[in-house]
């Protein structure tokens, strides 16, 4: 039987995994940095693990996620009482856990790319404490905005969290990822791979924007090689 | 009486648990150029990074125009000052915003920071780099971009840690000439901290000696040179001669420089009728009682004024219309019988001897 799918249907969808995946992105962003400054900054016992811990993170199983996430928001769960399952926040929540240790684990390498010798001649040149975290931020933009086009990536494509924790709701929870999982399910192979497209596309022109301003003022290799 | 823009007391600094700074006393007054000078691993960049309030000492309080410096005090305090290390190291971003850095995190207005830096540019020619990159510059004119950063700031008192250590010989005659002129122009208060003792003599109005973390002596370059507190001093700074006269010509690609009725011939880059320096090293000085024909092309008759032990040598002082000293071995003394009123040759290879440019009142400034 084919199920028939309207434009304004998946308009919805569209609309719906931008936004989750983008503000789950953003979120992550602004909870990853503190976390990475924090890191670099400040030296204690523990600190190695946290970082290991960041970077296992990194390659977190959505799946995983997703069914960790579901304990906790569970009818009978700890957080039950907040009834976000099956909710576009249940999956922005998941997306998050999925998205911060990438761009965590991403920016602290980028900070400690940075000569720690330029920040201090920030600070000698008169940074107070918060310009030096702004001065290291600006320094490290390189690998900041490569961690965000890594998340974005990972949280956009990946199907086990967002279907688990939101339950391809038709019209509520579904987005791109687990419309192509149903429509392939149900053996309506042009419509998923339209919908495919769809998401290729979205994920090419977001990442251009996101490399265009990664990749301002970069100097170009130009030095002439005998070959 | 001169105002103390900087004063340290009881100041005593650990490392590793060890004691790397034992500093009593220790000022800077209003528009000096402190220099201090010591060997390398005396803790002259430790005492440059305390006094400049980035890092905190162990003991001891640092005044700043009179103001104890405390934790509610000290970013005001250290914006009012610029340290710069002994490397150049530029933010991401063209020439002109590293330039601007300072200014942007003081909050200057926008009107005010382009003023300044245009002001600094033309100051330091820096207006065709503008808008290039750091990098793409070569290190000469990096050490300008770096040098015209902190100053844009109008700092109250400007550290410098060894800052023409690290250039080829060529840029640093020349910027080190022209951050002088600058730095009196705008009776800059500066601190260098330096292992040359060239660097030092040149530079400084006012020398300190740090040697294991302490300071031995601190005086005019001449006091130091001539009355050494101790042999620690004696033996560090060496008895070099500095001697100041005028460029009357060139011969071979020397400069000839007339000097209190003689000619020396030395190297440098300074133009006809311009004023100079000329230092003689007293291990490069060789005495003989008759002028030889060598290749040797200075040569000074003078009468034996002192005759000193220090170390392992024997330091004669000759009066030649300038005073020169020259470092011998015992034999050597004996073979030549030198003695107190004595006369005799003293020769210097031009090839050892640098010419040093003087600009604007430098000359003036030291007769006083």
């Amino acid at each position: 039987m084919v199920q028939e799918i309207t434009l304004n249907e998946i308009i919805e969808i569209i609309r719906l995994t931008l936004f989750v995946s983008g503000l789950s992105t953003l979120i992550a962003f602004f909870l990853a940095l503190p976390a990475a400054f924090f890191l670099y900054f400040n030296q204690f016992p523990g600190r190695k693990i946290i970082i290991a811990l960041i970077n296992t993170g990194m390659g977190l199983p959505p799946v995983v996620v997703g069914l960790i996430v579901a304990l906790f928001l569970w009818r009978n769960g700890p957080l039950g009482g907040l009834k976000l399952m099956y909710t576009p926040l249940a999956m922005i929540i998941a997306q998050i856990i999925l998205a911060w240790p990438i761009i965590a684990g991403l920016s602290l390498a980028a900070f400690q790319q940075v000569d720690p010798e330029l920040l201090f001649q920030a600070k000698a040149l008169g940074a107070s404490k918060k310009q030096l975290v702004l001065t290291l931020a600006r320094e490290a933009r390189l690998g900041e905005i490569s961690g965000i086009i890594a998340a974005f990536g990972a949280v956009i494509s990946e199907v086990g969290a967002v279907l688990m924790v939101g339950g391809n709701i038709k019209g509520q929870t579904r987005v791109l990822t687990t419309a192509i999982l149903q429509e392939t399910r149900l053996g309506n192979f042009h419509l998923a791979v339209i919908l495919a497209l769809i998401l290729l596309t979205i994920s090419l022109t977001i990442n251009l924007l996101l490399t265009t301003w990664q990749q301002k003022g970069q100097k170009p290799w130009r030095y002439q090689s005998w070959k | 009486m001169a105002i103390s823009e900087l004063e340290i007391r009881n100041l005593i600094h650990y490392y590793q648990g060890k004691r790397i700074l034992n500093i009593p006393f220790f000022n800077v007054n209003r528009g000096e150029c402190l220099v201090i000078l010591g060997p390398n691993g005396a803790g002259k960049s430790t005492l440059l990074r305390i006094a400049s309030l980035l890092e905190k000492p162990c003991q001891g309080e640092i005044l700043f125009q009179g103001i104890k410096v405390t934790t509610r005090n000290e970013l005001a305090f250290r914006r009012r000052m610029v340290y710069l290390l002994d490397k150049f190291l530029f933010f991401r971003g063209k020439v002109k915003d590293n330039l601007l850095y300072g200014l942007k995190i003081r909050g200057v207005s926008q009107k005010e920071q382009l003023k300044r830096l245009e002001q600094m540019s033309e100051l330091f020619a820096l207006q065709p780099f503008l808008e290039s990159y750091p990098h793409e510059l070569s290190a000469g004119e990096q050490q300008k971009v770096n040098l015209a950063r902190a100053l844009i700031i109008e700092p109250d008192l400007l550290f410098l840690d060894e800052p023409f250590s690290n250039l080829e010989p060529k840029f640093k005659e020349e910027i080190m000439v022209e951050f002088s002129a600058t730095r009196k122009k705008r009776s800059q208060t500066t601190i260098i901290v330096t292992h040359n003792r060239e660097e030092a003599f040149y530079l400084a109005t006012r020398l300190a000696i740090l040697i294991d973390g302490e300071i031995k002596q601190t005086g005019k370059t001449e006091e130091i040179l001539d009355f050494p507190s101790c042999l620690e001093v004696a033996s560090f700074i060496g008895q070099e001669t500095l001697v100041e006269g005028v460029v009357v010509g060139q011969e071979n690609g020397m400069l000839k420089v007339f000097v209190a009725n003689n000619y020396i011939y030395a190297f440098g880059s300074a133009k006809v009728g311009e004023p100079v320096r000329v230092i003689f090293r007293p291990e490069e000085v060789i005495l003989s009682t008759e002028k030889p024909s060598t290749s040797i092309r200075n040569w000074f008759w003078g009468q034996v004024v002192e005759i000193k032990t220090l170390d392992k040598v024997i330091v004669i002082s000759l009066d030649c219309g300038f005073l020169l000293k020259a470092y011998l071995t015992k034999p050597a003394v004996e073979e030549l019988k030198i003695e107190r009123g004595k006369k005799f040759w003293a020769g210097v290879k031009a090839s050892s001897l640098s010419a040093l440019t003087l600009r604007d009142g430098e000359l003036k400034n030291r007769a006083n």
